[in-house]
């Protein structure tokens, strides 16, 4: 035995710092996503203010949330966990540091960029061109810090919670640095280098695994530290906890196409998304059930324990969201879970349930710890719980009924066979007293914070900051040495390389059979004759469209069933997207869909209803749009547009952008100005809204004849 | 239509089966390893969150009444 013991420090700074940015970022975040929950039945909540509208605050809050609040609380405990777990400082404070602030200023940007309309479009990959850049460094900073500390550790073997943080790691680099191939337009703008199905494979790919390796797998491993920690009792079983690893990273990558059933994607692949979906809830189950048996013999202390509630709390979430996911991506369960807000309520069941309620367990256990003094009110915390859960229920319940709800009034036909709710409208009223009552679950979620904000408050008030905690433990020593040989075992505790390479490889197989047809489709996919790039002038409106985040609310992806075509026309086709860089398939309805929008409407209809939705449409929930009737066109940027979309394979000829395509923007624009006038609305020619309405007027025409309001031949035909 | 150019692609149906016998091959090492370690192993290890070697300790009850 080694008696060589060394002293050292375990850094107690950097977590405090993550501790604190998770709440600050916690509060702000949940705040935003409760201004968009009430703009759902209050659309004047967004003060007729674009920058916070419902489709730009959309993305902010979906981003705050995971990247903030989970971010920072991940970064928490892996910076508390790891060193105490590998008996090490971490490898550098500079990097460290460099991590925090480096993620700070990422969120900040976000949190600016955001609501001016900066948006890639992306679901959880919004953030454009240059802070994806920032992401990549920050991130490489901290896989190098994680990566030394595990290298210089003085613990002999690798504990559970460290492969998951690996996993982590290495797979969000991955998935973000393929899913964020851009061309740049702009210091802040840029258009998707794949297009159509090609970027809806991609950033699916990236969405589901975003869930799996940012929002599961390292809290995973902050579950396997701090669960044991609460109960003061060893891990139920460690035999289970690494089947529940390996099972779960192999299986997990492979889930992505549950997010594309009944769109344009192979039936196969569909069908392998939804059998590896289903096998997921195995590890998932073994992973809850060993979390909730760590607490045998300690049932009693939950009663008591504020902490060990919220924990139980979460792990329970995560069984009940790792079972409702596999279901949901039954084929016929999503067709009828698709575009609902079921979806919202199962992601939700996982943000407040599991993440959030093991973030607190988590913030909760550290305050005490970093402060050296006991929690300021144990029976405070209790009444966060007992508030919280209140909250998850009432945000939860009523849009479960409303999911459920819209997925059959659009389903719902006559004994005559028509429509029975032909107008979309009416399924949305439906369920507006439901997002009332969402609305109070988040209040009520967010009051409970408030309590714990105040509580950690004192209770670090009450103690005094233990800057660094002072450890000792022998140095790790040679384990061939040690053992006389090397088993394999030794060497993937032994040589984090070799077993991060072997978790490489275990995402990588299942990504392969995504990641091929996603490569070889842009070559395959025979462009429809009649499927012509965007005009320069549908060009910029499309650009509007992303800007105002129209995809939060309108899907452009009609699926093969009856109930859709009836209702919105032709089914898409792959071909029809194959110039849309970014793919805007979008994945919820609170209004219609658009793929065949085009000439549904006349001009002067889409002017008064983006000035305001409610004069056309009576009962709207959608938000006026009245600046886009004042704000100047920035055509000035036009050839940088179209330059970055020839760049990526959008046929536009050599040249087109200096002269003609002006040409061509002012006299499709002047058309659609005639046009307005015949409906009685004069607009100048060189506006948003002229633009946007141009784009809507395309949508789908392609493959459909499309009326003489939308005709728009350019000189690049 | 999509369907055709996929499934066109040279073999492409084999991936499914390919990665499901690799899978279960992973999956079936993966409890072999498990089930072989040692007891005294499995037993420090599902015990080294408790163990972080601070001289001050932890205070693991100090978020109870």
């Amino acid at each position: 035995m080694n008696t060589n013991v060394e002293t050292f420090k375990y850094d107690n700074r950097i977590v405090r710092a993550f501790a604190i940015a998770t709440i600050v970022w916690g509060v702000v975040g949940m705040a935003v996503g409760l201004l968009a929950a009430v703009q759902l039945f209050l659309p004047e909540a967004n003060l007729n203010l674009q920058f916070i509208t419902f489709g730009r605050i959309r993305p902010l809050h979906t981003n705050a949330v995971i990247f903030a609040f989970v971010g920072n609380g991940m970064f928490t405990g892996i910076y508390y966990s790891l060193q105490r777990l590998c008996k090490a400082r971490m490898f550098s404070d500079f990097l460290s540091w460099f991590n925090f602030w480096g993620w700070q200023l990422i969120i900040v940007s976000a949190a600016l960029t955001l609501p001016l309309g900066f948006t890639t479009s992306k679901e959880y990959a919004e953030l454009e061109w240059p802070i994806d850049i920032a992401i990549t460094v920050v991130w490489v900073a901290f896989a190098v810090n994680l990566f030394g500390t595990i290298v210089k550790r003085r613990e002999q073997h690798m504990y559970v919670a460290i492969w998951f943080y690996i996993a982590t790691v290495v797979t969000i680099a991955v998935l973000h640095i393929v899913n964020s191939m851009e061309m740049p337009w702009s210091g802040l703008k840029s258009y998707s280098m794949y297009a159509g199905v090609q970027d809806a494979l991609v950033q699916w790919w990236y969405g589901h695994n975003a869930v799996a390796f940012f929002l599961t797998t390292p809290y995973l491993g902050l579950m396997y530290y701090f669960l044991p920690k609460a109960a003061n009792r060893p891990v139920f079983s460690y035999r289970l906890s690494v089947i529940h690893f390996w099972a779960l990273i192999f299986l997990y990558i492979w889930a992505g196409p549950h997010h594309l059933l009944y769109t344009a994607l192979p039936d196969w692949a569909q069908s392998l998304g939804m059998l590896f979906s289903l096998m997921l809830i195995a590890p998932s189950w073994g992973g809850t059930l060993n979390g909730l048996l760590t607490l045998r013999g300690a049932w009693d202390k939950v009663r008591q324990d504020p902490m060990l509630k919220f924990m139980v709390a979460a792990v329970t979430a995560y069984g009940m969201a790792t079972l409702e996911g596999p279901a949901l991506s039954i084929k016929s369960v999503n067709s009828l879970s698709h575009y609902t807000d079921w979806t919202v309520a199962h992601a939700h069941t996982g943000a407040l349930g599991w993440n959030g309620f093991l973030t607190f367990s988590m913030l909760y256990w550290l305050f005490p710890v970093l402060y050296r003094t006991k929690l300021w009110s144990v029976k405070l915390a209790n009444y966060h719980f007992w508030i919280s859960l209140l909250g998850v229920i009432f945000y939860v319940i009523p849009i479960y009924i409303a999911g459920v709800t819209e997925g059959l009034m659009w389903k719902q036909f006559t004994k005559d066979g028509f429509l029975q709710y032909p107008n979309f409208l009416e399924t949305i009223v439906q369920v507006v007293p439901m997002f009332r009552l969402r609305a109070i679950g988040g209040t009520l979620y967010i009051l409970g914070v408030l309590l714990m904000v105040y509580n950690l408050y004192r209770t670090a008030k009450s103690g005094k900051f233990e800057p660094d905690t002072v450890a000792q433990a022998a140095p790790r020593a040679n384990h061939a040495a040690v053992a006389g040989k090397t088993t394999f075992h030794r060497l993937l505790e032994g040589k984090p390389l070799f077993f991060t390479v072997l978790a490489v490889v275990a995402i990588l197989i299942g990504g392969i059979v995504e990641v091929i047809p996603m490569y070889l489709i842009k070559e395959n996919v025979p462009t429809i004759a009649s499927v012509k790039p965007y005009t320069p002038l549908e060009v910029m409106g499309r650009d509007i469209y992303i800007r105002e985040g129209c995809l939060g609310c309108h899907s452009q992806m009609i699926r093969p069933f009856r109930s859709e075509t009836e209702r919105y026309g032709e089914y898409s086709k792959a071909g029809e997207f194959v110039y849309d860089h970014p793919f805007l398939w979008g994945s919820e309805r609170k209004g219609p869909d658009l793929a065949r929008e085009g000439g549904r409407y006349p001009d002067a209809w889409h002017f008064n209803h983006m000035d305001d939705p409610r004069s056309t449409s009576p009962g709207s929930i959608m938000p006026r749009y009245s600046w886009l009737l004042t704000q100047p066109l920035d055509t000035n940027s036009l050839p940088a547009r179209l330059k970055a979309l020839r760049k990526v394979g959008v046929p536009y000829p050599a040249g087109y952008e200096n002269g003609p395509a002006q040409k061509d923007l002012v006299a499709q624009a002047t058309r659609v100005v005639q046009n307005l006038k015949q409906g009685a609305v004069t607009a100048e020619s060189d506006r948003e809204i002229i633009a946007l309405i141009a784009y809507l007027q395309r949508l789908g025409t392609d493959i459909k004849p499309a009326p003489a309001a939308a005709a728009a031949p350019s000189s690049f035909e | 239509m999509i369907e055709k150019i996929i499934n066109g692609i040279h073999g492409v149906r084999n991936y499914g089966v390919i990665s499901i016998c690799i899978l279960f091959a992973c999956f079936i090492g993966t409890v072999i390893w498990a089930f072989t370690r040692k007891k005294h192993y499995l037993t420090r290890m599902s015990a080294l969150p408790l163990n972080d070697g601070s001289k001050s300790g932890d205070l693991t009850d100090n978020h109870r009444p």
